[in-house]
């Protein structure tokens, strides 16, 4: 009657999902055949991209991970594009997937391995050193003083992933190398979540108005190559690579021959900062009860480039209005006076 | 009907020169716009479509160069024909391309007949708003040179700077927003003002072709420029620049160049504007 009842649906549904676990368990024991008995060793990524490249070898291709801080669920896939493995930082000839998984080492995958793998840990064996600069810097100090949270390595180098989704999209976090331009791209986004005002400011520089176009690669600077990785620290301070003592290496690395006036060049305009002109405004109003805060402020390099910004933009307001009014008015009265000429030419024809 | 009688407005020189500007402005605008308006879809389009980085750069660099040697030339030229050809007219008088006093007059006729109580003014050989142009893209070009080789050379401009001053005077930077927004003021100025009070009025659409034919019929003169055709009439110098007409070939390639040309500048500068409305709003 064109009708099915409920008990059938479950019963149609659980014969359907009957089939399912015959043809996997039937998999399996095919696979059980053909590799039996496998044990996972050092040495070797073969056994482990054997069934990780094929989602039909696997049991699971894709599982939800919940971050336990933002509860933001993120489908990460079980799968592994060797090509993009190859690319990373860890695609070397000697280094291998149960170096990061070693809760897999010997493991025997005659049925398959456990499904839940321990959290890499990137410190303890390998990445010490980084790890400790990076933890001690204030950076992170600060960002433990104000509540934030501390990014993790696999915040910034990689999250779940060699994995790509089902979809055929790589995943952008795959522990790329640092000249890899999409991770350099992402890293500019990473740091401009939390540094809003210099994002913007880079964007308005020479720098960065390339990179906002696209460009990534080495040749352009992203925040990381001025500012270091791990152990970032205030300008002010001797150690820092846009300090006092490092800043010529660090902009010699590009510029050959940078010079003691060149690297006093200011990297973060505030000419679209509406912070900056207020401060501005408050010490002319507070001139006369203050005249060191004026000097201070008239000493800013970034002051004349406020002053010749919003001149330029007075430029380009006056210009395009009395101009544009002129081309217009022209463009109306040429054409009235056609009209007058074709009706004169009318009355004569007549 | 138009007449046949044409007569030289613009000598082989002037259009050649006009054609190299033509050229470098396109190629600078097209390679140099995209950066400033770089967090627009389009401006990444056309950054791509010239080969993005460094090939724009590159691309904008030799056009930078042609540029230099268009001015070149004109100074040269200008140079020539002052000091050693001896000519006149170059400071003052009506071949001149300096503000004179009977500017300020035909500005004065000009806003009259903008309101209707009066006729078009009588121009001479140059109207004042072409006199503004042509001192506007002196000036353009020079700010825009200097500011583009401290760009291009930023070592070696601050190398001449004194530490202390460096740290208030950033040279670079403010080579920068210079040059960024002088640019944008010189493409919108060509694309919108230049376009519009010469090629595309409605007596002259789709283009003027007289900068690439450099002959205008004698109708156009004496609308145009009626006070020049009067002068030289009186001093018996009008058929001194008497020519035939331009073929319909010339006519052709004038306009198969010009029309391609205003077309992408129109364009460009919907580009910008549409950015200043999304800005804007």
């Amino acid at each position: 009657m064109g009708y099915i009842s409920g008990k059938n649906m479950i019963g149609r549904l659980s014969s359907g999902f009957g089939k399912f676990k015959l043809l996997a368990s039937f998999t399996i024991f095919v696979l059980m055949i053909a590799v039996s008995p496998t044990l996972l060793t050092a040495g070797d990524n073969g056994h482990c991209l054997e069934c990780h490249t094929r989602p039909d070898k696997l049991k699971v291709s894709e599982k939800a991970k919940i971050d336990p801080v933002t509860a933001e669920i993120k489908v990460a896939s079980m799968l592994i594009d060797e090509a993009a493995f190859k690319a990373s930082a860890h695609g070397g000839q000697d280094f291998f997937c149960i170096d990061c998984h070693p809760d897999l080492d010997g493991v025997d995958l005659t049925e398959g391995h456990k499904p839940n793998l321990k959290p890499v840990d990137c410190i303890t064996f390998c990445h010490d050193d980084p790890a400790e600069e990076y933890l001690n810097s204030t950076h992170v100090k600060l960002m433990k003083q104000n509540n934030k949270d501390v990014p993790t390595c696999k915040d910034c180098h990689a999250g779940l992933t060699y994995h790509y989704t089902p979809l055929g999209e790589k995943s952008p976090r795959d522990v790329p190398r640092g000249t890899d331009p999409l991770h350099r791209k992402l890293t500019i986004e990473s740091c401009g979540s939390c540094h809003q005002d210099y994002f913007d400011s880079y964007r308005n520089n020479a720098h960065g108005q390339v990179t906002a176009l696209g460009h990534t690669t080495t040749d352009v600077p992203v925040c990381f190559d001025c500012h270091g990785k791990h152990k970032i620290l205030n300008s002010s301070e001797p150690e820092s690579k846009v300090g006092k003592d490092k800043i010529l290496e660090t902009c010699g690395k590009c510029h050959a021959n940078a010079n003691a006036s060149f690297v006093k060049h200011v990297e973060h305009p505030q000419i679209k900062n509406v912070g900056y002109y207020k401060t501005l405004l408050a010490a002319v109003k507070n001139a006369r009860n203050n005249p060191e805060g004026l000097k201070k402020v008239i000493k800013n390099p970034q002051t004349i480039l406020c002053i010749v910004f919003v001149m330029y933009i007075g430029i380009l307001a006056f210009t395009f209005s009395s101009f544009g009014l002129h081309s217009l008015l022209t463009w109306l009265a040429t054409v009235r006076d056609e009209f007058k000429r074709k009706g004169h030419a009318d009355e004569e024809h007549h | 009907m138009k007449s046949t009688i044409n007569y030289i407005r613009f000598s082989l020189f002037h259009r050649f020169c006009h054609f190299l500007i033509i050229i470098s402005f396109f190629g600078l605008v097209l390679t140099g716009v995209p950066l400033a308006f770089r967090s627009y879809a389009w401006a990444r389009w056309l950054y791509e479509l010239f080969g993005g980085y460094p090939t724009a750069g590159y691309i904008h660099r030799i056009c930078a160069l042609i540029t230099f040697f268009a001015a070149f030339i004109h100074f040269v030229y200008l140079f020539y024909n002052i000091s050693v050809r001896k000519k006149r007219g170059f400071f003052w008088g009506p071949n001149s391309l300096l503000i004179q006093p009977r500017d300020i007059f035909d500005i004065i006729g000009d806003i009259k007949w903008f309101l209707g109580i009066g006729k078009r003014p009588d121009f001479d050989r140059w109207i004042y708003w072409e006199k503004f142009e042509y001192l506007s893209l002196m000036w353009g070009t020079l700010v825009m040179a200097v500011t583009g080789l401290i760009l291009w050379f930023p070592v070696q401009f601050t190398k001449i700077i004194p530490v202390s001053v460096a740290g208030i005077i950033d040279l670079p930077s403010i080579a920068l927003i210079v040059h960024r927004y002088e640019a944008i003021l010189a493409a919108g100025f060509i694309f919108t003002i230049h376009f519009f009070h010469t090629h595309l009025l409605p007596e002259k659409m789709p283009a003027d072709e007289v900068i690439f034919t450099g002959k205008i019929t004698e109708e156009e003169f004496k609308h145009e420029r009626l006070n020049q055709f009067k002068r030289l009439e009186s001093q018996r110098q009008l058929e001194n620049y008497k020519v035939a007409p331009p073929s319909l070939f010339v006519t052709f390639l004038a306009r198969l160049f010009a029309v391609p040309m205003l077309i992408i500048g129109l364009i460009m500068v919907g580009f910008m504007f549409s950015a200043l409305l999304v800005w804007a709003i």
